[in-house]
């Protein structure tokens, strides 16, 4: 609890640019209903007097708040209210894909993706940092004992029986050594055995921390079973004889005192502490004149090359009148109600000395499938990856060459100071010259703190932010959380957090995106997270296939919502200007209710939900390609109006064409003429057409659903438009509307300006993707000509970003 | 399968299904758009439009159109209107007069095929919001003394000392109807020759069907009784065709035109169609014509406005560049109010059109 944050509201960067120009579109449609406003009143004042037909002077209503009142109303839909609902609509679509991935569900725990929230689909498309937890998130979190260092002497696992098993039989001063280990390691811990049912010689091992766990079923390896605990003993068999440890006191694992213990008394009545901890904590209390401590130090670091986490075991015996008076301090501070973990861990600390050293254990955690694979990807994507590890340098350093994390060729910059003034130095040093090759760089929890004092702070974040890979050694969760916020904070790039345990809620929470690895330990990281995963790998399907989808599809939906909406609304506006400015609508009024929810409605859907700029192959395949995504360059200000512009742009097509053609008025063939609803459906059927290839000249893959919903939008309205067409005066609707089928489909003039009018809308449209595709082609399009042409698009990026 | 066997064992799998739709790989076109591939396209489209084009060039050909305007035309000597200069200033001094004037024009070219005879007006804002709604179709239909009649405010209903009386029809657009009448002789070797009009089958047909149907009654008078004329009319609207009752009531077709409201300030209406079955088989041949008008429809102001006002056509013109935008408004006296009757000034200009159709099939 003392790590934990306050769960925040994530909203995604594309909502928050969204919200600002949704602001910036209410101001133009007041500056447009104040200008119509205006005209309005000015036009009245001009033809109170002589337009008598108007009866302008008998009702005297016109106000000009009314006035303007009118026209937000008339123009209400230049912001799409549409555009939410369709939005949350397709966002809940987007996380139910994800969930239904296949490619991201591990069959051994039957676990699928789960997005936990849809606010963030976009969001993934443009991550630039992750920040990784190492244990269960890189590797499996399934510990096994491998090494050991005791006495002095390091005893390495062999297939066969070990030199430890052969040598603990003989009866000289190592077994007795050994022996000790492997109790210690049997009693000090947590773990909770579990016998069979059916059989009750089956004992597995309940553990909270599968380190615990590896090192008890280590020992039970080397005859030290431990095989019962009552709440105040724990029973181990040592070579199938059980020996009885009364348990006094545990003293529990905390991430700030990196190490437990437990006081307990030996069967032959001696008070003992065992302790087991991570090596900085041990050493520090080790009572003076270890001879073994020099060798075993050695081990450590041995150990810690091969990526393997250690363990120092030590123990202490503690005379009656110690304990007793010691017995009274700890049962105080453990029941103590403010700062119990504080008080516990000071008095702790009385006990905690004088320690003998009996030696180490190193636990092997394998990376998981794919790990080094999908590093390499997400880092050939510009993206820059942060590993936040508990773990010795050592060991962390290791882990990250196994996992290419760290390769070679790489500059490795290790910062490991001891005081604040070491480290600023450092720092000015790291300031000189820009190195060419990447950079990554290595620091210790240590120098971290320092790091992040207030006067280091911004030197440590401009060099490390710079850094291909920078990876954390010993931090704790506060430091994690705290990085995630400092990067967030210093370079206004998406960050996303990944991490399994309740370690790491704190940056899932402060990080832009958050990652659980749904996994051994436990729910907290996954019930704080955005995205469940159960493996590290599937990160790259999520973040390279669906964040770059998911962006791409989002973005252009909102695009497109603003576009269509604008182009039928800007007409009003044109209709105003020649109808005195008095607000008739040209269209029927449930004509056009219904056009965000029939007419139009499946594009922008189809757009969300089915569009693909590229192949999932293709994506895994060139990373480079969430470049396009992750810098914006598809969706920012500059795009929105330019999208906005082009939408006006249409609408003057789409309605002065139509009035132009029928500016004789004499529509059919028998010198009848329409009126002004005649024009309305004649320009409403070009605004849905126009609208609706719009949609398809958006479409980068058009499945048989996208040919469904543009094709299927434009039948409906013809289809409306009939049936419409005759309601009344069986149903007291649209009166206005009695033979518009009839007159509108049998007119010619209606059927040339049909091919004539979204066609002259859409050619700047054409023409204009034709040459920015021929001119100045993305990475994206010339994948997709590669894969068209079934060529290996890997070399081509290639080649795009060597040009760069 | 794995899955299946462990799903018999720990109940149902959450192993996504691995159809095409769930894991996003429906089939699907991938259009690319090059210069390479839209060029051809544009280039055949291109080509696609030109019969489209040249059908437009040859009927545009075949239009012929004479528009004759008759805003200012001059009343007929030894009338009462004659002491005025104008018809339109004849009017305007004397409230529901008629005022006959003449003027002749000539064709230069044959008029082949059928011809239709147009009204035109322009800058009248039929298309003006509360002009649009100001009607009532469920009394257009012949329901009588139907409920919802808020729109047709303030022509819905006049009352004196007891009576209520509805307008028949209600609303400002029936109101302002098109009054005029019209009619063409063509001047054959120094004998005029009266050019046959036909009334019927001007309007939409789904409205002279659907839309407009005379409430019911013995007679057309008896059918409308307890209401009364719109406050412009000269005739009751069971008096617009005494001839033909097809053609009366609300179903006259004059009506039904003129209640489809048009979509701009500049509009045209058709007004009759010329019978070719007797006599102009062939259509209008070129030569002399002479355009009688009954001059009631006032689009010019009065009230003394018409001395402060000079021609408005110049002056508009200047105003307002945009051509359908002759915004005529220009600062006027008061007016006094407390007449019931609307003022009625005027809309700038008032023209009568001729042209023959669009696309003949000769």
């Amino acid at each position: 609890m003392l790590n934990s944050t306050a769960a925040p509201l994530k909203r995604s960067t594309v909502e928050k640019v969204i919200n600002k120009q949704i602001f910036m579109l209410f101001l133009v449609l007041l500056v447009m209903s104040l200008i119509s406003a205006i005209a309005s009143e000015i036009w009245r004042k001009r033809t109170v007097n002589t337009h008598w037909y108007l009866f302008l002077k008998e009702t005297n209503v016109a106000s000009f708040g009314f006035n303007l009142l009118t026209f937000v109303i008339l123009y209400n839909n230049l912001i799409p209210i549409s555009l939410q609902v369709t939005l949350e609509m397709v966002k809940f679509a987007q996380a139910i894909f994800i969930n239904w991935d296949l490619d991201m569900y591990y069959a051994p725990t039957d676990t699928p993706a789960m997005a936990r929230t849809s606010n963030l689909n976009e969001e993934l498309g443009q991550i630039k940092y992750i920040f990784s937890d190492k244990t269960g998130t890189l590797t499996r979190n399934e510990m096994e004992f491998k090494q050991c260092s005791i006495a002095g002497i390091r005893y390495e696992e062999e297939l066969e029986e070990s030199s430890m098993i052969a040598e603990m039989k003989k009866s000289n001063e190592q077994a007795k050594k050994i022996r000790e280990f492997m109790v210690a390691l049997s009693v000090c811990h947590t773990v909770v055995p579990e016998r069979d049912e059916d059989n009750p010689t089956i004992i597995t091992y309940q553990a909270s921390s599968p380190d615990e766990q590896a090192l008890v079923v280590g020992a039970r390896k080397y005859g030290v079973m431990f095989h019962t605990r009552t709440p105040s003993h724990v029973v181990i068999s040592v070579n199938d004889v059980d020996e009885k440890y009364e348990i006094l006191n545990v003293i529990e694992f905390t991430s700030t005192r990196k190490r437990m213990s437990v006081v307990v008394r030996t069967p032959e009545g001696k008070l003992t502490l065992m302790v087991k901890g991570a090596d900085s904590v041990i050493c520090e209390r080790l009572s003076p004149n270890q001879p073994i401590r020099e060798v075993t130090m050695q081990h450590l670091e041995e150990f810690a090359t091969l990526g393997l986490r250690t363990l120092c075991i030590a123990t202490t015996d503690l005379s009656e009148a110690t304990y007793s008076h010691w017995k009274e301090d700890y049962h105080q501070a453990s029941t103590a109600i403010v700062d119990r973990e504080k008080k516990v861990a000071a008095i702790a600390e009385k006990i905690e000395k004088n320690l003998t050293l009996l030696g180490a254990t190193a636990i092997e955690d394998k990376l998981q499938d794919g790990v080094p694979e999908s590093i390499d990807k997400l880092a050939r994507a510009g993206i820059k990856i942060w590993v936040l590890t508990g773990d010795k340098q050592e060991t962390a350093i290791n882990i990250g060459f196994s996992s290419k994390l760290l390769k070679q060729g790489m500059e490795i910059v290790v910062l490991n100071t001891d005081s604040l003034d070491e480290t600023r130095e450092e720092l000015k040093k790291q300031q000189q010259p820009k190195r060419d090759g990447a950079t990554a760089l290595v620091v210790d929890g240590q120098t971290l703190e320092y790091a992040l004092s207030y006067d280091c702070r911004q030197d440590f974040i401009t060099f490390a932010v710079e850094c291909q890979a920078v990876i954390c050694c010993r931090v704790s969760p506060l430091q994690k959380a705290e990085l995630v916020e400092l990067v967030k904070n210093h370079v206004k790039a998406i960050t996303l957090a990944i991490g399994d345990g309740a370690n790491d809620v704190g940056m899932i929470q402060a990080a832009h995106v958050g990652i659980g690895i749904s996994g051994v330990e436990g729910l907290q990281a996954v019930c704080a997270s955005d995205y469940a995963i159960s493996q590290f790998r599937f990160l790259t399907k999520l973040l390279l296939v669906h964040g770059a989808w998911n962006y791409s599809r989002v973005t252009k939906l909102i695009l497109y919502s603003f576009y269509k909406n604008i182009c039928l609304y800007v007409i009003e506006f044109w209709f105003a200007v020649v109808s005195g400015w008095s607000g008739q609508i040209v269209f029927e009024r449930w004509i056009i209710g219904l056009y965000n929810v029939i007419f139009t409605a499946a594009p922008p859907l189809a757009l969300g939900l089915f569009d693909r700029h590229s192949t999932v192959k293709n994506l895994l395949q060139c990373p480079a390609l969430y470049e396009v995504s992750q810098n914006s360059t598809l969706f920012n200000v500059q795009i929105f109006w330019l999208w906005i512009i082009n939408a006006v742009y249409h609408s003057v097509i789409l309605f002065w064409m139509p009035v132009c053609a029928l500016s004789h008025d004499i529509a059919f063939k028998d010198g009848k003429v329409g009126d002004y609803l005649f024009l309305g459906n004649m320009v409403y059927t070009y605004v849905v057409i126009t609208v609706c290839l719009k949609a398809g000249l958006e479409t980068s893959a058009w499945t048989m659903l996208s040919h469904l919903s543009i094709w299927g939008s434009i039948a409906s309205w013809f289809l409306f438009l009939a049936v419409y067409s005759h309601m009344w005066p069986t149903f007291d609707l649209a009166p206005v509307m009695v033979g518009m089928d009839k007159y509108v489909f049998g007119c010619f003039l209606f059927w040339m300006m049909l091919l004539l009018v979204p066609f002259a809308a859409l050619i700047r449209d054409f023409a204009w993707a034709a040459a920015q595709r021929t001119l100045c082609k993305n990475m994206r399009q010339e994948v997709q000509e590669l894969e068209k042409a079934n060529l290996d698009p890997t070399t081509a990026v290639q080649n795009v970003s060597r040009k760069k | 399968m794995m899955s299946s066997s462990e799903s018999e064992d720990k109940g149902p799998s959450r192993r996504p299904k691995d159809t095409k739709f769930k894991q996003q790989k429906l089939p699907a076109w991938q259009p690319i758009m090059t210069a390479g591939t839209v060029l051809p396209v544009f280039f055949a489209i291109g080509i696609a439009f030109v019969p489209l084009g040249v059908a437009l060039l040859i009927t545009a050909d075949n239009v012929q159109e004479k528009i004759i305007p008759y805003t200012h035309c001059k009343p007929v000597a030894g009338t009462a209107a004659s002491s005025h200069d104008t018809c339109a200033e004849y009017i305007s001094n004397n409230t529901g007069a008629t005022c006959q004037c003449h003027i002749n024009f000539s064709l230069k070219e044959d008029f082949r095929g059928d011809v239709y005879m147009y009204y035109g007006l322009t800058n009248f804002y039929q298309n003006h919001r509360r002009y649009v709604k100001s009607r009532n179709d469920n009394q257009l239909r012949g329901v009588k003394q139907s409920k919802s009649t808020d729109d047709c405010d303030p022509f819905y209903m006049t009352e004196n000392d007891t009576t209520r009386y509805y307008y028949a029809p209600c609303g400002a657009i029936a109101n302002s109807m098109f009054n005029d009448t019209l009619k063409l002789n063509f001047v054959s070797h120094a004998t005029l020759v009266s050019v046959g009009l036909l009334k019927k089958d001007i309007a939409w047909t789904t409205d002279r069907t659907i839309k407009f149907k005379n409430p019911e009654g013995k007679t057309l008078k008896e059918a409308f009784k307890g209401t009364i004329k719109p406050v412009n009319w000269q005739k009751a609207v069971y008096e617009l065709d005494p001839d033909d009752d097809s053609n009366n009531g609300y179903q006259n077709e004059d009506l039904i035109v003129w209640m489809r409201t048009a979509a701009l300030p500049n509009f045209r209406k058709l007004y009759r169609r010329v019978n070719h079955t007797e006599q102009f088989v062939e259509g209008l041949p070129k030569g002399n014509y002479t355009l009688l008008v009954d001059y009631n429809y006032p689009v010019v102001g009065f009230d003394g406005e018409k001395k402060m006002i000079p021609d408005d056509d110049i002056l508009a013109g200047r105003e307002e560049p945009v051509p359908w935008h002759r915004v005529l408004g220009r600062r006027q006296p008061l007016h006094t109010p407390g007449h019931h009757l609307p003022h009625r000034p005027h809309p700038s200009r008032q023209e009568v059109s001729l042209s023959s159709r669009f696309f003949t099939a000769t």
